[in-house]
């Protein structure tokens, strides 16, 4: 295939800048030894190790989100087999322009929050600063431990027809993809080791230890042993998985703004055993959403103060806010000017031909080619996408040429350039595609200045030629491959633990933990249920009797009271027709309480915690993802039974991963105490609804067998009282016996053995928790079987002592729950509220 | 003229809040014609961090946050400013310079960022082509900036209604010039919008002014309220204030707390605080001349 690729191409008139070969046909030295390696694989080991690639990628959960789409939530992430391949000489280039192009930027980002003579003189143009929305003057005079500013930087590059290197984005704000671009490598490594090794690709590891060195010395306060987080906007984010993957490669603590509270003027970190002072906190959430104090006031995203700890030197955020000003298509067109007025060198890597509206002579330039060229806003934001002036109707040409008129400084014109192609590996077929490629730089205080990442992200676009890149769902990510030798000292790995003591469990984090073992325990429970209901509807006509058919109805009603679902079987028409409710208890992920809510909850929370778990929970976690999403597909309960049987399965060996890999720390307490929580409630649910009457005794025989079946406990009772199935033996069984694992009495006890090793306040007293799993150890413990199933008078069916009983069990545990979540979780909430009416009386 | 002037704020909430930060801009600064003789600040409870700071415009504020369960929070400013009568008072309006010459002017290097940045638009400052039709009418070619401003004063004046209550802080300014209601910072709001989209640098002006009750009627405690206008740059003069509320050209009467590009920037009292429930806000703010 990469043969017929190659001479293909040869001597084809070529509209782009080809990676690969010259215009007649010979295949530059660099990638001369890669491709014949892809030539010799042969097309279906090439295609082997494609699906190796796509296999490992989803089974480490490599996903990204796509913002407004409603499938677009953990979509997998895509890598092309065949890499990017720079030459040594094209990277020696490379690396010398970003980091050329980076040490110019500090220089104007701490002129723009410094004494600003570079506006002032003219250089940068004031309206192009003073207009951005980037530019925030909450940060001005702002300083940073160390000479620089600009921590993180990265380019979006690619190769223009003439063969150089171009930028077309500067990416300063949160820039994203260091961790994908791991990623990328550790499974090319795995899929083509020997290629990898054949061909001296330089190792990238040397830019992740530059991270962290740079991020230790950014401490105001505790230099030796700083506290360092990665402040993500949550699981709904773009690259969400990223974070999480920074964060166990890193060894910092992943947090959302909620997990962060600032108070006394320093930043803490809410943890489930107190407070902790944060030192840095890299940020992936966009500047004006760090502080809604501050900046945004709607967002929910940032931390309240955070702005004032900057101010007041007790925290360093990284990037800095402010930074992003720089990330600005008109600061494009002075560069080079700058670059030489500044450093006195000749800017390396131009960027794309761009006109600022700004300048008269530049505006009419714009304006009578806007058909040529690409319109952008000076600050780029989701509500403002490039404008291609080719794509315009005549009206539409004339409201944006009146709208650059009005204000002329909020636009540029940039060239339509046409990029290079690479080889991609698209659909079985190797094509020629448009690639962009991301560098990465870090100021870790070397002799340079910045270090490089030795490769990088690189994105082809599925079209050819003309690119204007973002991470949307269009594009297919590559591996960098930069040929060369590895001339990278060998540094420490970067899995190094930072020495932090203590491992810490934010509020936020066990929050989830503790729904993921709920709604792990309940979807379980539901299943179970489920399971012993369709099996006995199968002995039932189709058109159901309530009034003769006592041990179905007692079943049907038992599982609305477990899930709390509408509107469920209490009324005679679901009754007689269960079929549809059934269904939609099971697959309606909009019903409240339906089978297919509680897992998607349980997998919610599962995401949330990812970088605590591990790959092989990721597995097992994608398989009931698989199984669940196949409940929309089945109308037919009986083929249910068998979906049900196997998502239980999966349910169950999730479980058996965590007691198997998790450490006994304060994530499992949490974690566990979940867990035996909901399942006490379930269990007490369930024994209420279906001995709540006196029923003729082959019914409560029958009941009592699917109650033991629904808590797996059938064999034990047969073991050990080896006679027909009697009411009180049941309850003593499920209720009292301490040896099974399935009674409430073993259930409490776990509870309160996992809540006494988390952190707590309490020495002299029992806290209110632990009062109230006390009682309701006592009360099961003291309960009397033969009392509880009395009626409550001669001739009624009602049994009210045990209807009462397990009524106040269940409300004791309910305010356990509640009371867990006020001790240990983040629940504060927080109200803006600002002096809005200003009302004169004159 | 000397003024005292006393701005209290109170929030109760139902349930306690635990944690709460704040901004306040309500400390006068020095202006050309504006002395402050004196500023304290009470605040309850006690914070348990503050800091007094000078912001990117030079005003100053108080950031203070307080970290104890509490139901009620109290604000209270107490200034005493000495105002005299500006110059541009004694300026004929029809003796200054053209304001396209000012438009010019204000793109020449002899112009400092600082004043020009406020000819760009700004969050609650947008500008638009309707604004520009509207400000041309009183800015007619040639005519002299300041006869040019006054006559857009009271045509804001007499083309708005005063309507308390029917705009709040997050009204935009097109609403306003199509409902032509709202309330002083909307006024502002408008002029600014105005002013920006036919090139001219002019900002947000956030101050105090004392009420005169209706001739036999007693002076009511508290009625008096924050008030906001703006400031036109006229090189010749400086930053030149006018009134659109009360079509005036400000003299010695408008107590100044703190200048932006709009009410964003400036605002009297804002904050965040952690708590369950509902809250109550009540502000009163008096304004007394001192012989």
């Amino acid at each position: 295939m990469i043969n017929s690729y190659l001479s293909e191409r040869v001597g084809k008139k070529r509209k782009f800048f080809d990676e690969v070969s010259d215009a007649d046909g010979n295949v530059y030295p660099h990638w001369k030894e890669v491709l014949r390696q892809f030539g010799e694989m042969g097309d279906e080991s090439l295609k082997e190790r494609a699906e190796d690639v796509s296999r490992i990628l989803r089974e480490n959960g490599v996903t990204h989100n796509v913002y407004g789409d409603p499938d677009g939530l953990n979509r997998a992430w895509q890598l092309d087999p065949i890499p990017m391949v720079f030459s040594e000489q094209d990277w020696s280039f490379i690396d010398q322009g970003l980091k050329q192009r980076a040490k110019l930027l500090d220089i104007v980002l701490k002129d723009i929050y410094g004494s600003r003579k570079l506006i002032r003189s003219g250089d940068i143009p004031f309206e192009l600063i003073y207009n951005h929305k980037g530019f925030l003057r909450q940060l001005d005079k702002l300083r940073l431990p160390g000479d620089q500013l600009l921590i993180q930087y990265s380019a979006d590059l690619a190769r223009g027809p003439n063969g150089k290197m171009w930028v077309l984005n500067d990416r300063t704000d949160a820039p994203s993809g260091a961790g994908y671009s791991f990623e990328n490598r550790s499974v090319m490594m795995q899929a083509f080791p020997d290629m990898i090794r054949n061909n001296k690709i330089q190792r990238i590891n040397e830019y992740y230890n530059a991270v962290k060195r740079a991020l230790m010395r950014l401490s105001w306060q505790d230099k030796l042993n700083p506290r360092i987080v990665i402040l993500t906007p949550g699981p709904g984010n773009e690259t969400f998985f990223e974070h999480a993957y920074l964060s166990s490669l890193m060894g910092f603590t992943l947090v959302t703004g909620d997990d962060l509270m600032v108070s006394d003027g320093y930043v803490w970190l809410k943890t489930i055993g107190g407070l902790e002072k944060v030192d840095v906190i890299v940020r992936r959430v966009d500047d004006i959403f760090c502080d809604p104090m501050e900046f945004n006031m709607d967002s929910r995203l940032g931390v309240v103060g955070l702005m004032e700890a900057i101010r007041d030197k007790k925290v360093t955020v990284i990037n800095p806010l402010g930074c992003r000003v720089l990330e600005n298509p008109g600061l494009m067109a002075f560069l080079p000017k700058l670059s030489q007025k500044i450093l006195g060198e000749d800017l390396l890597l131009p960027s794309v031909a761009t006109w600022w509206c700004g300048q008269k002579k530049e505006l009419d330039y714009v304006l009578d080619n806007i058909q040529n060229l690409v319109i952008k806003r000076i600050y780029i934001d989701s509500q403002a996408k490039s404008i291609w002036g080719a794509q315009l109707g005549e009206k539409e040409i004339l409201e944006l040429k009146e709208a650059i008129l009005l204000e002329p400084y909020m636009y540029v014109g940039q060239e339509m350039a046409t990029f290079s192609t690479t080889p991609s590996y698209i659909d079985g077929e190797i094509q020629p595609k448009s690639a962009v490629f991301r560098g990465y730089a870090i100021a870790d205080g070397s002799e340079d200045g910045y270090t490089i990442m030795r490769g990088g992200l690189s994105r082809s676009s599925k079209n050819e030629g003309l690119l204007m890149p973002s991470a949307n769902a269009q594009s297919i990510s590559k591996d960098t491959w930069v040929i060369g030798d590895d001339s990278t000292k060998q540094t420490k790995s970067i899995q190094e633990k930072v020495h932090y003591g203590d491992w810490i469990l934010p509020s936020k984090t066990a929050e989830n933990l503790f729904w993921l073992g709920r709604y792990g325990e309940r979807s379980i429970h539901t299943i179970r249920l489920l399971r012993t209901v369709l099996k006995r509807r199968t002995e039932s006509p189709d058109i159901v009797h309530p009034e003769k058919d006592d041990v179905l109805v007692a079943l049907l009603q038992s599982l609305t009271a477990m899930t709390l679902t509408q509107p469920g079987f209490e009324e005679e028409d679901t009754l007689k027709s269960p079929d549809e409710e059934l269904l939609s208890l099971i697959k309606d992920t909009a019903k409240i309480g339906s089978l297919a809510q509680s897992i998607q909850a349980f997998l919610n929370n599962s995401y949330s915690v990812r970088d605590k778990l591990g790959l092989d929970i990721w597995r097992i976690l994608d398989m009931i993802n698989d199984s669940s999403v196949r409940y929309k597909q089945i109308d037919d309960l009986r083929v249910m039974t068998s979906k049900l049987d196997n998502s239980l399965v999966r349910l169950m060996g999730f479980h058996g991963m965590m007691v198997d890999t998790m450490t006994r720390d304060d994530a499992w307490h949490i974690y566990s105490i979940g867990r035996f929580l909901e399942s006490s409630i379930n269990i007490c649910v369930i024994l209420k609804e279906v001995l709540k009457k006196d029923y003729p005794i082959e019914v409560e025989r029958e009941l009592l067998e699917k109650i033991l079946m629904v808590n797996e406990s059938l064999i034990t009772y047969r073991y050990h009282y080896k006679s027909a199935i009697e009411i009180s033996s049941v309850i003593s069984l499920l209720l009292i016996n301490e040896t099974n694992p399935r009674s409430l009495t073993y259930h409490l006890e776990h509870i309160q053995k996992e809540l006494g090793r988390l952190p707590s306040k309490h020495t002299q007293y029992l806290s209110s928790i632990q009062k109230k799993l006390l009682k309701a150890s006592m009360m099961v413990r003291l309960c009397e079987p033969d009392q509880l199933v009395l009626v409550d008078k001669e001739g009624s069916e009602k049994r009210v002592n045990l209807i009462n009983f397990f009524t106040e069990l269940v409300q004791i545990l309910a305010s356990v729950s509640t009371d867990i979540s006020s001790q240990y979780f983040s629940h504060t909430t927080f109200h803006a509220h600002s002096n809005s009416t200003l009302i004169p009386e004159i | 003229m000397r003024y005292q002037v006393r701005h209290v704020t109170k929030y109760k909430y139902n349930s306690p809040a635990e944690l709460c930060h704040n901004i306040v801009y309500q400390c006068p600064s020095d202006y050309p014609f504006q002395k402050v003789n004196s500023y304290k600040y009470r605040i309850s409870p006690e914070p348990n961090y503050e800091m007094n700071r000078r912001d990117f415009f030079e005003n100053q504020y108080l950031y203070f946050s307080i970290q104890k369960l509490h139901k009620e929070l109290s604000v209270e400013s107490i200034a005493e400013v000495t105002l005299e009568v500006p110059q541009w008072m004694k300026v004929n309006p029809l003796e200054t310079q053209s304001w396209e010459e000012v438009v010019e002017w204000l793109r020449t290097p002899e112009a400092m960022n600082d004043t020009r940045q406020f000819y760009l638009g700004s969050t609650n400052v947008e500008l638009h082509r309707h604004y520009k039709e509207y400000a041309l009418e009183s800015f007619m070619p040639g005519r002299p900036i300041m006869a040019a401003m006054m006559d857009l004063n009271e045509r804001i004046f007499n083309d708005f209604k005063f309507t308390p209550g029917f705009t709040d802080i997050s009204t935009p300014v097109s609403e306003v010039f199509k409902t032509k209601k709202g309330v002083c910072q909307d006024f502002a709001h408008f002029g600014l919008a105005c002013l920006r989209s036919i090139g001219l640098a002019a900002r947000y002006m956030s101050g105090y002014i004392e009420t005169i009750p209706p001739p036999g009627k007693p002076k009511l405690v508290g009625a008096d309220a924050s008030h906001a206008w703006i400031a036109l740059f006229i090189p010749d003069i400086g930053w030149v204030e006018f009134d659109s509320t009360n079509n005036l050209l400000v003299s010695d009467q408008h107590i100044r707390t703190a200048s932006g590009r709009d009410f964003s920037d400036v605002i009297p009292l804002k904050g965040i605080v952690y708590s369950g429930g509902d809250q109550e806000m009540d502000v009163t703010v008096d304004v007394n001349q001192l012989k």
